[in-house]
């Protein structure tokens, strides 16, 4: 248990390596000498979370107890994050309900009547009832849901309010409720360093308003990485932001932090390092590759999106939002980070089933680039593993496949607007507003399950800063006609994709593999 | 002389309908059609000429005749056996170069007075059709007396005769016809300026009605519907604003009108939707969707030839729509001759573009097999090549 | 080969959303001793093969023809002690439609009493409904000791037990009194007891049809009792009676009225659930 990250060179003994290809898995062997990356083994966890959760919250840092700022009367409200957080979705019971149910024990204790529960989705799509059971439990849902257990609505021009324009210019909005309570209470579950922090509060019960302030091309372009904050325009925005709501509401900041155990017991063979299977790992390997060769799609995706990640509790900490995202930013990165030395000319790695944005749905091709180019390509802190101008390989089918109920917009995003131009700038100056007002969208996103009309153009602006720092991109195993449609190369092997990169880098590359996922943070010196 | 008939039999015509349309049936030795020496058609009465055809289209109604799939409504209008082909650029025997406007009105039949339609200019509702000096028919092509394009000799009423332009290939001549229908749908639809109109269907019908619809009442968005990839080069060329293919039809029209959208996968609607559509597949499946996508108040021309087809008439009834045929030409509004009008446009569109791969009469039946696929390969308008016969130099 | 598939479904089965909470797993070995002839029906490879045939069967079937229309399901879903489920009872189809009310963790370890003298009279058929719906004979006379043995010892291994103390289906839909028995199993094993009422039943297969017919069906599901401390099981049955009767009049009066701080007081997990009469001492666990 417990081994740091490692970067392994690939050598004649190494087996082959295991890449993540949407629904599916594929080995591949790399050339000799290619690094491969792999992240550290789960922390272990916390043995009694419930006992540290109620040591977090008798302890705050910069803080009093909890218990002390309850009051009979008082108006509470507490936020929590949506399902684009953990991923894969944990099993019961999540972090979450496990802190909602000591924070509403306490509550119940103080004889606190007014009570609201938010789900802090922002432009998310609503959570479903049993999505938000899955989260909260049964216990919580059943007192609460639905009168006042429900979902931030950020385009309810009643349930939002104005609270002020930040030094920068910034406009801040926050939801009603929220911003008329006594005391906001913010439980978060930190999986990556982008989230939490101030960014909870200013971006999770946001509007589209306060949103465009900073999920800009502009913005994005500038956070080197948004995965860490101290070098992200992104999150210096949100910072003022936050700061600008914690002056105007009395908040209450619980984040928690988990180990990268993302993979249930049957299919652990995703989360070891290739070296460590055995036979029975190699078994279901073969299983899982042979049945997601043959199964249907439908079949494939209700298979990998009933898997739930026996993720751990490793930290909680309650109190002011500095002085806890801190602690809780340094326990993700204890759990996440990689050294890794130098740059090199081409990275590869496996886009998996899952990103944030489509928790059981199909990934679209754009979320896929989202995935990719944004989330997996931003995982480093100092400077990116490729060097400017070199090629990253993506593993995905990259089929055009869109969820009608949950990427309504992405579908139109695909078809009109990179059909168009696929530059960011351009696809923000032009098309974005259209988006973020199409009377369509605002009402599938308020009443049914659609993520907002712009997170399209989000998902998009998120690769932005990749798209410019990088010489190509090719997809190995995409659909070509969609692959080209996004702007980027295909390939259907790996050795040819690496002949492809060759002409862009130059002969005899230096290769570095992502065993992605876990997640990991790769620290490149 | 040489000509490709058209003979009514009711065996042949269930063995074509037993095969569904399959090409080797429907002009094999059993079906409807055959190619063979046929008596030339005697001139009927004053007025009327010889025309030898040269280039003479296969149209969409003469192939749902031949696969059994016409509307059995029309038989009555039709005198049999005929010789098909009422797309014709031909030669009169003086070597003029003519396109035949084909509908058989009073006018050519020789009736005094004239109904009243065909008073009013509009020969295509003429309400003698079975009278007069020839035999049933609406038009040449589907009348006994006249001949027809798929043959070496037609006779035509001089009034039926347009002369064409010297710079005006016959390849693109071959096309006026159609184009007249088209541009008569256009000018009845009158597309305003700041409507959303789809062309649904690009095939010949669809890219002509897309090329009239973009000069004669440019509306501000001009959506057509296409299947292969080059319709929609064509579509484009000739002034679509956008070319949407047919499983992706109510998502991006959802996303061009602002509306929204309603329904499941397989039978969506758009609330909201689209001001004038041109039906232009003729069948029932194009017109179905139409009538979903059209939207409340709007209206649907139907410009292909339909035949009995199962179209859900919920939507017609509750978005109060105008479902409109059109058919055929006339006098248009400003008093003109709608062959005038087609013929005053068609060089600019390049019309000879479209037309081709060109058959001999012999082989017809590869011929009318290619028509029937024209779109899957590449085709628009399928045409008989007779002008190595005598009269064309 | 054929035991490796049948490895491979337990594997699959119990590893399927690996990790949900789940309570202590029954092993086999402590399936009822008392009637050897019907222990494999609670042990693998029964219970995958039953597992297979319930989703792939007869949920969906019953799903199809009822539509169950479940109301309080939450009272089951934190149970994570073995209960005993009581339901009136008017037609064959209840025990489907029951078992497909109830939660997928509740339903893999429920047993059915089924009435000795007419499902176990011949031995095929008692072979047949244990494997199909993992029943027991529970004699409909509820007071016979044997039996009652036999069903302490499955609550006591963390089996819930559905059983209808009104002894036979009703003939006219209406509720029949309750045989002492639930009284008597609660107070020997003080297991909680939980109120189902079952409408519509009737309409899907009444008493003397044999083909059913297709009708909605509505499932209410009551919050659990306990024995109270010094409570005579007899009144005990008195009240599990009242309870199921009125979970089958009217619509649902809420359980529990006045804020929610009550309701979740009301839910709290055994363990923690301050004991609302100053009563002291929770029942001992399984
Ligand atoms: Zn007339």
């Amino acid at each position: 248990m417990g081994r740091p990250g490692a970067v392994i060179e690939v050598d004649r003994n190494t087996p082959p390596t295991l890449f993540h290809f949407g629904e599916g898995v594929r080995l591949e062997r790399l050339p000799l000498g290619t690094r491969v990356v792999y992240p550290p083994d789960p922390l272990p966890p916390i043995a009694h979370p419930e006992r540290a959760i109620r040591r977090a919250l008798a302890h705050p840092l910069d803080d009093d107890p909890l218990k002390s700022l309850l009051r009979p009367g008082m108006r509470l409200t507490i936020a929590f994050d949506d399902l684009s957080l953990p991923l894969p979705p944990m099993v019961q019971p999540d972090v979450r309900q496990l802190v909602l149910e000591e924070v509403i024990e306490l509550a119940a204790a103080a004889g606190v009547e007014d009570v609201h529960l938010i789900v802090a989705n922002s432009l998310h799509r609503r959570m479903t009832a049993e999505e938000i059971r899955h989260v909260v439990g049964d216990r919580v849902f059943t007192t609460f849901y639905p009168d006042r257990l429900y979902n931030h609505d950020a385009e309810d021009t009643e349930g939002n309010v104005f609270l002020g324009t930040t030094a920068m210019g910034e406009e801040v909005t926050l939801n009603r409720r929220a911003a008329e309570s006594d005391l906001l209470i913010y439980v978060n579950l930190t999986l990556v360093p982008m989230d939490g922090g101030h960014k909870s509060l200013a971006t999770g019960l946001g509007s589209y308003r306060s949103i465009r302030a900073h999920h800009t091309v502009h913005t994005l372009r500038n956070s080197r990485s948004y995965m860490h904050p101290p070098d992200s325009a992104l999150h210096h925005a949100c910072t003022r932001q936050g700061q600008l709501i914690e002056d105007a509401v009395r908040c209450f900041h619980i984040e928690t932090a988990v180990n990268n155990h993302c993979f249930p017991a049957l299919v652990n063979f995703m989360q070891k390092r290739e070296t460590d299977w055995t036979a029975a790992d190699q078994a279901a390997y073969l299983t899982v590759k042979q049945l997601t060769d043959l199964a249907p799609p439908a079949v494939k995706r209700a298979v990998f999106h009933s898997m739930r990640a026996p993720y751990g509790l490793t930290a909680v900490h309650a109190g002011q939002v500095d002085a806890v995202h801190e602690r809780t930013l340094a326990a993700v990165e204890r759990q996440m980070l990689v050294e890794v030395e130098g740059q090199t000319d081409i990275v590869t790695f496996g886009v998996p089933y899952l990103g944030p944005y489509n928790v059981n749905a199909s990934m679209n091709p754009v979320l896929v680039v989202c995935m990719g180019l944004g989330y997996l390509f931003n995982l480093y802190r100092g400077r990116p593993v490729v060097r400017p101008g070199g090629v990253v390989i993506l593993f995905h089918p990259c089929r055009y496949e869109f969820d009608s109920v949950q990427h309504p917009s992405y579908i139109d995003f695909y078809d009109e607007v990179l059909a168009d131009t696929t530059d960011p700038a351009e696809i923000e100056a032009r098309y974005e507003r259209c988006f973020a007002e199409d009377a369509w969208y605002r009402q599938l996103y308020r009443r049914s399950h659609a993520y907002h009309g712009v997170h399209p153009f989000y998902a998009w602006y998120w690769a932005a800063h990749a798209m410019e720092y990088v010489g190509d991109v090719i997809v190995v195993g995409g659909e070509r006609e969609t692959v080209r449609h996004l702007g980027f190369k295909c390939a259907s092997t790996l050795a040819d994709a690496l002949e492809m990169a060759e002409q862009t880098v130059g002969r005899h590359p230096s290769i570095t593999h992502l065993r992605f996922p876990p997640l990991m943070l790769a620290d490149v010196r | 002389m040489l000509a490709v008939q058209f003979i009514r039999s009711l065996p042949a015509y269930a063995l074509v309908r037993a095969s569904r349309g399959h090409p080797a049936v429907a002009t094999g030795d059993l079906s409807m059609l055959h190619l063979g020496d046929v008596e030339e058609p005697r001139l009927p009465g004053p007025g009327w000429v010889r025309v030898r055809p040269g280039l003479s289209g296969i149209c969409g109604s003469d192939l749902s005749a031949i696969t059994g799939h016409a509307s059995r409504y029309l038989d009555a209008l039709t005198s049999y056996p005929f010789v098909p082909g009422h797309e014709v650029v031909g030669v009169l025997e003086d070597g003029t170069r003519v396109v035949v406007e084909p509908a058989l009105g009073c006018r050519p039949r020789g009736l005094e007075p004239p109904c009243r339609p065909c008073a009013e200019g509009m020969p295509g509702r003429c309400e003698r059709v079975t009278e007069g000096v020839v035999g049933a028919g609406l038009q040449i092509g589907y009348c006994a007396d006249t001949g027809g394009g798929w043959g070496e000799v037609l006779v035509a009423h001089e009034s039926q005769l347009h002369q064409v332009p010297a710079g005006l290939p016959d390849e693109a001549a071959v096309l006026v016809e159609p184009l007249a229908c088209c541009v008569h749908a256009v000018l009845q639809g009158r597309a305003a300026p700041e409507e959303v109109v789809v062309v649904q269907g690009a095939g010949t019908i669809g890219l002509l009605t897309v090329a009239a619809v973009r000069r004669l009442t440019p509306p501000r968005r001009l959506i057509c519907v296409a299947k292969h990839p080059v319709q929609r080069e064509h579509a484009l060329r000739l002034g679509a604003d956008q070319v949407v293919t047919p499983d992706r039809l109510f998502q991006r029209l959802r996303f061009a009108t602002g509306a929204r959208r309603l329904g499941g996968p397989d039978r969506p609607l758009l609330l909201g939707g689209v001001d004038l559509t041109f039906e232009c597949t003729g069948s029932g499946r194009g017109l179905d969707e139409a009538v979903r996508f059209t939207r409340a108040g709007g209206r649907v021309l139907c410009v292909g030839m339909p035949g009995r087809e199962e179209v859900d008439w919920a939507p017609i009834w509750q978005r109060e729509l105008t479902v409109t045929g059109s058919y055929a030409y006339g006098t248009e509004r400003d008093g003109r001759r709608t062959f005038e009008l087609a013929l005053e446009l068609a060089p600019e569109l390049e019309l000879e573009r479209l037309a081709g791969p060109l058959f001999p009469l012999g082989e017809y039946r590869r011929a009318v097999a290619y028509a029937r696929a024209a779109g899957r390969l590449g085709a628009v308008k399928v045409a008989f090549d007779l002008r190595d016969r005598q009269g064309w130099d | 080969m054929r035991f490796e598939l049948l490895r491979d479904l337990e594997l699959v089965r119990r590893g399927w959303r690996w990790g949900q909470v789940r309570p202590e797993w029954p092993e086999p070995a402590a399936a009822i001793p008392e009637l050897p002839s019907l222990e494999w029906a609670r042990a693998e490879p029964v219970r995958s093969l039953r597992w297979l045939v319930q989703q792939g069967l007869w949920l969906p079937f019953t799903r199809l023809m009822t539509r169950p229309e479940v109301e309080g399901d939450e009272w089951l879903r934190d149970q994570d002690r073995a209960m005993i489920l009581v339901s009136n009872h008017v037609s064959h189809a209840d025990t489907h439609v029951l078992l497909a009310a109830l939660p997928d963790r509740v339903r893999e370890r429920t047993v059915v009493g089924a009435a000795a003298d007419y499902w176990y009279r011949r031995p095929w058929l008692g072979r047949l409904v244990s494997f199909w719906l993992n029943t027991f004979p529970f004699a409909r006379s509820g007071g016979a000791q044997g039996v009652l043995h036999s069903s302490s010892r499955l609550l006591r291994s963390g089996w819930h037990l559905l059983i209808y103390p009104e002894g036979t289906r009703s003939p006219d839909g209406r509720l029949q009194e309750f045989k002492p028995g639930v009284g008597h199993l609660a107070g020997e094993t003080r297991a909680p007891v939980v109120p189902i009422h079952v409408q519509g039943t009737h309409r899907v297969m009444p008493k003397g049809r044999r083909i059913p017919l297709p009708a909605p069906v509505r499932v209410r599901i009551g919050r659990p009792l306990h024995l109270e401390p010094g409570e005579a099981s007899r009144s005990f049955t008195r009240r599990v009676e009242r309870a199921v009767g009125e979970l089958g009049g009217g619509s649902r009066a809420p359980e529990v009225v006045g804020s929610w701080i009550e309701r979740w007081r009301a839910t709290a997990p055994a363990r923690r659930r301050p004991r609302p009469g100053g009563g002291r001492g929770p029942a001992g666990g399984a």
